[in-house]
């Protein structure tokens, strides 16, 4: 769990971050966006003590991070940055095992766990175990980079931009596979981005900020549908906020039964986004979409006039 | 095809050897056979009663050069490495210009003006000469230990710092491998312009190979400063392209 309370920092006469109070619950994934300069990175590197807050308290499980010894607390906090920062000198599994040790673990257990989280991560021992980092793509970097901050198996996850030099197809994969980990690791993750849909994607709790300050935090569908001001709006995508609202939205949850007409020609699968199914019927020319299961058999439909009436009636109840 | 191919690899890597081998075979026989060459010698110095320096053995002389040299050089670089690092701290950091215009200062000051203070303080001998080389070694160390240092890429000292490596690992397993390559590339312009510099411990008493080349221009006898000229060249030489090997090696280690 991660608590900051009326946290500021001040470098001189500029604040960087401004009375700040956050709460992240153990196991959640929470996104820090705004724009650059907002103070995002600033709170990260706040919380392992990279740069030490002015006023205010950071606690984590309970302790305030000042009771820390600084590197005994950094050893237990996993961190990944946007330009990997990996050792150039060092090989790939020297790389990932750095963390376990300095915690002085016995040689055999650190092979063995950079190996399980090579594994873990999509990388082959053989194949990746002795290069170096700049023979490495960088996605393959930024998931060694990864599997370095995850080694010592930390409670908290800090991330700062990590996917933000990636091409978009990797970064996708990556982030694909980050939702994939947690789901399946429950770290208490601060990831910073300013790429909303990454934040969309991936956050339970999303935090926007604005010159130090939080405009606003809620879960990314609350503040989908009720942005509090116009720079939230904007950062959300402006017109394109229904079809971001609609890509965290599955299929499953819009479907009704089969009708008596005739099924439709085009099939998703119930677990795609409304979004996915908005494009296919866009594609397709087509107002209705049949649901089929993963073994591809329809087990209901999806119609477009039915989403707006619902949409309709979300909004008239919220 | 094989054959060929395994035979590349090898025939890349003979000029790496090759190099200090040969110089170091030339020193090696201008030092013990000097005298075989009394008819070229003769040829430059016609009229000289003695035309191979023989008021001590070439292999004395070398050694004692490559001692003062070797005595300067480990000075130098304990000295030079250390306040590039010092300064490089975050305790140290408001001396760094202090260091950086000292070092520079060093080597403004010509070695002949450092011997002629440093006879009346620490008398003729050894001592003046290896004061003269460490004062005038120092800025290429310090400098280029200071460009590594700093050349080291920010987001890797902030990972390490972040996965909670303290400030001496971090100095020792990341900032000097990291910076070794330019700190070496300092060292051997260091070392190699001291080899010619330690020349001048001749003129303070500090016996070296200057003493061909001091004992040469006082008794007019062109062929001892040639005597002396060469093998100091032929030291440099193989000095130099062992340092070659040295940075290679590393080179490739660190981006292989």
């Amino acid at each position: 769990m991660i608590e900051l309370a009326h946290v500021s920092k001040r470098f001189g006469n500029e604040t960087a971050v401004d009375d700040m109070s956050l709460h992240v619950p153990k196991g959640k994934f929470c996104a820090l966006v705004g724009t650059s300069g907002c103070g995002k990175s600033t709170t990260l590197r706040m919380i392992n003590r990279l740069i030490e807050h002015s006023e205010g308290d950071i606690i984590l499980d309970g302790q305030a991070i000042k009771e820390y010894d600084p590197v005994k607390l950094r050893r237990r906090i996993g961190y990944v940055i946007q330009h990997t920062g990996l050792f150039p000198h060092w090989s790939v599994v020297r790389n990932i095992g750095l963390v376990p040790r300095l915690l002085k673990w016995p040689a055999a257990e650190v092979q063995a766990r950079v190996e399980e989280l090579m594994n873990l991560l999509g990388l082959s021992v053989g194949e990746f175990g002795h290069k170096y980092p700049h023979q490495l793509s960088g996605g393959q970097a930024q998931r060694v980079g990864v599997a370095r901050a995850l080694a010592a198996d930390p409670d908290i996850l800090l991330m700062d931009e990590p996917f933000g030099a990636l091409d978009p197809i990797t970064r996708e994969k990556l982030q694909d596979e980050l939702a994939r980990l947690q789901a399946k690791m429950h770290k208490t993750v601060v990831f910073v981005t300013h790429d909303m849909d990454e934040a969309l994607k991936l956050a339970d709790h999303l935090v926007v900020m604005r010159a130090g300050r939080i405009v606003q935090q809620g879960s990314p569908l609350a503040l989908l549908q009720h942005p509090v001001d116009p720079f939230v709006e904007s950062l959300l995508g402006g017109l394109e906020r229904g079809l971001k609202q609609a890509s965290l939205t599955r299929v499953k949850d819009h479907m009704t039964s089969m009708g008596q007409m005739l099924p439709a020609q085009s099939r998703i699968p119930a677990d795609f986004s409304l979004r996915q199914a908005l494009s296919m019927m866009l594609r397709d020319h087509c107002d209705r979409l049949t649901v089929v299961d993963q073994h591809d058999v329809p087990i209901g439909e999806l119609s477009l006039r039915r989403i707006i009436k619902e949409a309709q009636l979300d909004k008239g109840s919220a | 095809m094989s054959n060929s191919l395994s035979a590349a690899p090898s025939r890349k890597q003979a000029p790496l050897w090759l190099w200090p081998l040969l110089w170091g075979a030339l020193l090696l026989i201008s030092v013990v056979a000097m005298a075989a060459a009394e008819p070229l010698f003769r040829w430059i110095e016609p009229d000289a009663r003695q035309v191979i320096y023989a008021r001590a053995d070439f292999y004395v002389l070398l050694g004692r050069h490559l001692l003062v040299v070797g005595v300067a050089a480990v000075v130098t670089i304990v000295v030079g490495v250390l306040a590039g690092v010092l300064v490089t701290r975050q305790r140290g950091r408001d001396f760094l210009p202090l260091v950086g215009q000292l070092a520079s200062l060093g080597q403004t000051f010509p070695p002949v003006a450092v011997l002629a203070l440093a006879v009346p303080a620490l008398g003729f001998g050894t001592l003046p000469i290896i004061v003269a080389l460490v004062l005038y070694g120092l800025l290429p160390i310090v400098r280029n230990t200071l460009t590594g240092l700093q050349g080291v890429d920010s987001d890797i000292k902030t990972a390490a710092h972040a996965m909670g490596m303290t400030p001496i690992q971090i100095l020792r397993q990341v900032e000097l491998p990291l910076a070794a390559p330019v700190i070496l590339a300092g060292v051997r312009t260091s070392v190699t312009i001291n080899i010619a510099t330690a020349a001048l411990g001749a003129t303070v008493g500090a016996s070296n190979l200057g003493d061909p080349i001091i004992a040469g221009i006082v008794n007019g006898n062109m062929a001892y400063v040639v005597q002396g000229a060469l093998t100091i060249a032929l030291l440099a030489l193989s000095v130099d392209s062992l340092f070659e090997i040295l940075q290679r090696q590393l080179r490739s280690r660190l981006s292989s």
